[in-house]
């Protein structure tokens, strides 16, 4: 086995393919360039305060968050504290793109990103397969241009095959599937021109038509067999009768409709590539279309600006262009030099996610404490910014704080999938990771969710779950027993003000079990906890 | 507390606008019950619902996601190919026929204005429901409220312990909330009526709860003093409106088992019944705008079957909120609008279905003021063109605002300090008032 791996390592090192500049080195020109592009270009007026780095525990709980979308457990957190090597950041993030949770976790993030824009609630079948075969893609470490052909080539059942989420959730329609592949893939939103040209942009509505006319020939297609009720996605090249019940059917050239004369077929349009003009001719088989399509999009640059944008969006809270669904060349990036030099290096690293969130994690931008959102007005990249845990990530907090196991979900794939408990909790706290955060608020329902549900309760109350009340039990001096419960769940230590808050509340009820219960409940619901700082 | 001391301070509130916000003024409220030694809210809500908005007015948005078809509901075509199987019946006014999807509405047309001819030109369902909700187009940078934010802004009462604005259905991307005027104006979404809000009950008793709550809002200082300053301000809001919430008895509006069942049979089956019902007991409670959602209307294809099958959900239902308000006497006060983001093409697409088609669709308003009986606007015998009395989504939206007693023109500060007004432009459809 070792043999294996090292040999491995050696073809990685010689391979000369490896372009891929160090991530700690082009971390350190990332951060150069943004003090040459924004933080000298400040006015001189005000001070420029940049916020300082993050203490060891903060960037802790937020790496595992914004890699694997778990906390840590205080073992963990008390390790990492006590390690006194230098690098000893970098080597968490190397560790933990190591785990296979971080293929889950962003798995399940762009699941979300795909399926929150469904047309149809039946989509829903294909969530379970997109999830695990993404996951497995992610942490296999391919390309992000090889993983977006998966996703624009696809074919089949789609509880099988998990790169067919896209046409699934538009239902096999043409426009919607084509609107989709450019607002994921390129961050750019030509559908507006679907029916005019776009009113702000350089992309006319002919543009549009024949971006879609590489996706006339594909469907959906129900799959009804003896055991299952599934769907495929079916490309095809035979056009014969129309199939039954007003079924919809694929055709051989994609139509742009006539706007003054809604009655007439409308213009046929080639299947050409708005970006580069690029085009297959009329008559071309669905496979060559598509597969031309995803080596054409994926060797753009506004396909690596894209996901370079998004993932700069994620991690330090805010993008170089405001949207990550909504970039081009139109849009002004706020540090246009420094993204257009991560996105090159990203290209140039063989479009590898993982050099890519190493890299990120590695600058300063990424490691300085987090600020509230800057005005409109205020200075970019000063600080890290909050961000809400997306349900997943509060849901696997909940679990890792109480050292609670996952509710077992039915191992089949399917419609049934959002029975399980993290899908009932998604239900509550799931939000639409493509939109501004500043839009996706907490509400209502979510803050009682976490006040009342049972379930949550479950995990605060002394008396019927195992780990707190062994901890009550065990750890005779309130301090102590206080900053446990705070490693737990907030992975840090309380301040001098919550002990004695703490303490005062202990004087103030005799039972040291309801003080204690009281005191996890109420961390369970701080903002503190369902944010990432 | 008595009444008068409410009122007095429910006057103050009113008086000086929405300066005040409902949770300072809550804070307020509690402050001087506690002072009087009484703490107790069955007493601190004997103000009248009308009390709690002013004017009394209310509204409720009916709202039909995908883009209901306008031939196979309020403006069917049966003398043009363009119209499909669908056939047109009489109703209660005269000389003024819809589709014979709808005969509950038909039988209520005495107190419906349909509007035929609204037009847009968007024709995309997220930029389309985001304008039909917003009264504008997503512009970046500024997170315009909702129409029923703006409304709740306006004209709902700070002292009702409900939510002032209360959406019912299915995850509704892009029908906004609160923007720039905080989460104290984000809808209360339910996923269905026949769900309500679920975890409504304290896990422990009031007493211990209230503790826990003293506790919590001590261990959030440190994050709000950190990095998380106004997060942690809208989640105090939150739990704050949350707890009222819960702790009122007011919420038996969500209760439907309190309707009788002659009422319920009225409405008739179904989540959008459901939603309909619970709309009028909001309403009666004092909650200011209640958007029901219908789903499934995008219908591409099949879509004379999938339409007849949607349009068995809602109309029986919408009559019967119409009828319902009108016997309680408050159809006068609450306006009612059936809306979605565009209508679909007069051309039958091979699949038996319609495509998008923003240019000509129908709007449909009733109560609030709003003179029942009659038709807005035409489009030709195809309905390609509208032919007469164009109406624009700001002129629809000013409409609304006029009879909700609410000045459009007024401007409310975006967060980068720039004046937004309610509706920019267009013109009250005059013709659906007096």
């Amino acid at each position: 086995m070792a043999r294996i791996n090292y040999l491995a390592l050696f073809l990685i090192v010689v391979s000369p393919i490896a372009q891929a500049e160090s991530p700690a080195r082009l971390a350190k020109r990332i951060d150069h360039s943004l003090q040459n592009e924004v933080f000298d270009q400040h006015s001189q007026a005000e001070q420029l305060k940049l916020a300082p780095r993050t203490d060891d525990l903060a960037f802790m709980r937020r790496v595992w968050l914004d890699i694997v979308g778990d906390i840590p457990t205080p073992e963990e957190i008390t390790a990492f504290a006590l390690d006194p090597t230098e690098e000893k950041r970098d080597r968490l993030v190397d560790r933990l793109l190591n785990d296979p949770h971080y293929g889950q976790n962003w798995a399940r993030y762009w699941r979300d990103v795909i399926f929150f824009r469904a047309v149809d609630e039946r989509s829903q079948i294909a969530t379970n397969a997109m999830e695990s075969d993404l996951g497995t893609w992610l942490n296999e470490g391919r390309a992000w241009s090889e993983i977006a052909t998966e996703f624009i080539t696809a074919h089949g059942d789609v509880q099988e095959v998990g790169g067919a989420a896209i046409m699934m959730a538009q239902d096999g329609m043409t426009e919607e599937t084509t609107a989709e592949v450019s607002r994921i893939f390129l961050g750019i939103q030509i559908q507006c021109a679907q029916c005019h040209d776009h009113p702000y942009d350089r992309w006319k509505r002919d543009q549009f038509h024949e971006l879609a006319a590489f996706f006339p020939r594909i469907a959906v297609r129900p799959v009804r067999e003896l055991t299952q009720r599934s769907f495929e996605v079916v490309g095809t090249d035979r056009f014969g009768r129309k199939p039954p019940n007003n079924e919809r059917f694929p055709t051989a050239e994609h139509m742009m409709p006539d706007l003054e004369d809604p009655q007439a077929p409308g213009t046929k349009m080639e299947p050409k590539f708005f970006l580069t003009s690029a085009k297959v001719p009329w008559g071309t088989t669905d496979s060559a279309r598509r597969t031309q399509l995803a080596q054409w999009l994926t060797e753009n640059e506004w396909f690596a600006t894209a996901i370079v944008n998004r993932m700069w969006a994620e991690l330090v809270g805010e993008g170089f262009y405001p949207n990550v669904e909504d970039i081009g060349p139109d849009r002004a990036p706020v540090a246009p030099k420094t993204v257009k030099l991560l996105s090159r290096k990203f290209q140039e690293s063989g479009y590898d996610l993982k050099w890519l969130i190493k890299t990120i994690c590695a600058t300063e931008a990424y490691q300085r404490e987090s600020r509230p959102r800057r005005a409109t007005d205020g200075t970019p990249f000063v600080a890290n910014v909050p961000q809400r845990l997306r349900s997943d990530q509060l849901y696997n907090a909940l679990l890792t704080a109480f050292d609670d196991d996952e509710e077992k979900p039915t191992r089949r794939r399917g419609p049934r999938a959002n029975t399980s408990q993290r899908g009932r909790f998604a239900e509550v706290f799931a939000y639409d990771p493509s939109i501004s955060r500043e839009e996706a608020v907490s509400s209502i329902p979510q803050v009682l969710a976490l006040m009342n549900s049972p379930e949550i309760d479950l995990k605060t109350r002394g008396k019927r779950a195992d780990l707190l009340e062994t901890l009550i039990s065990e750890i005779q001096q309130d301090d102590e027993l206080t900053t446990e419960i705070f490693l737990r769940t907030l992975g840090r230590e309380p301040t001098h003000e919550e002990l004695e808050a703490v303490k005062s509340y202990r004087e103030e009820i005799a039972d040291r079990q309801i003080v204690f219960e009281d005191l996890a409940w109420s961390l369970v619901n701080t903002t503190e906890f369902q944010h990432r700082k | 507390m008595n009444t008068s001391t409410l009122q007095h301070v429910t006057s103050v509130a009113t008086h000086q606008g929405h300066v005040i916000r409902r949770r300072d003024f809550l804070r307020n409220l509690t402050a001087a019950s506690l002072a009087a030694g009484s703490w107790n809210w069955t007493e601190a809500i004997a103000a009248s619902s009308e009390q709690l908005r002013s004017q009394g007015m209310a509204c409720i948005l009916l709202w039909m996601q995908g883009g209901p078809s306008q031939f196979e509901t309020f403006s069917p075509k049966p003398n043009h190919p363009n119209g499909g199987e669908t056939k047109a019946i009489s109703t209660s006014v005269p000389g003024i026929q819809i589709a014979d999807n709808l005969p509950y509405c038909a039988k209520v047309m005495d107190e419906l204005a349909i509007i035929r001819s609204m037009s847009s030109k968007e024709g995309n369902h997220q930029r389309a429901t985001y304008l039909l909700h917003h009264g504008y187009l997503p512009m970046g940078g500024v997170n315009f409220p909702s129409l029923g934010s703006n409304v709740a802004h306006q004209i709902g009462n700070a002292a009702n312990q409900l939510p002032n604005f209360v959406r019912i259905g299915n995850r509704l991307a892009n029908a906004g909330g609160g923007g720039f005027l905080g989460v104290d104006f984000d809808p209360l979404v339910l996923r269905s009526a026949n769900r309500p809000p679920d975890h409504t009950k304290p896990l422990t008793d009031v007493k211990r709860y209230h503790r826990r709550l003293r506790l919590l809002d001590s261990m959030e200082a440190s994050f709000a003093a950190e990095g998380g300053a106004q997060i942690v301000t809208d989640h105090r809001k939150l739990v704050e409106s949350a707890s009222d919430m819960i702790m009122s008895p007011r919420m038996d509006a969500f209760d439907l088992e309190k309707e009788p069942a002659s009422i319920r049979e009225a409405y008739g089956q179904g989540d959008f019944a459901a939603g309909c019902m619970m709309a009028r007991r909001l309403v009666e409670q004092g909650v200011t705008f209640v958007e029901v959602v219908s789903n499934g209307w995008d219908t591409h294809l099949d879509g004379f079957n999938r339409t007849r099958e949607l349009t068995a959900q809602i109309d029986q239902p919408m009559a019967a909120l119409i009828d319902d308000l009108k016997q309680r006497g408050m159809l006068e006060k609450t306006l009612v609008v059936w809306l979605g983001e565009f209508g679909r093409t007069p051309r039958i697409n091979p699949r038996a279905g319609r495509d998008h088609f923003p240019r000509a669709f129908n709007a449909v308003l009733a109560g609030g003021g709003v003179r029942g009986g009659q038709v807005i606007g035409a489009t030709n015998d195809a309905g390609t063109e509208v032919t007469d009395r164009p109406v624009a989504i700001t002129d629809l939206f000013r409409s609304i605002y006029y009879t909700l007693g609410i000045d459009a023109d007024e401007e409310n500060l975006s967060r980068i300090g720039r004046p937004i007004k309610l509706v920019d432009g267009g013109e009250v459809v005059t013709e659906l008032f007096g």
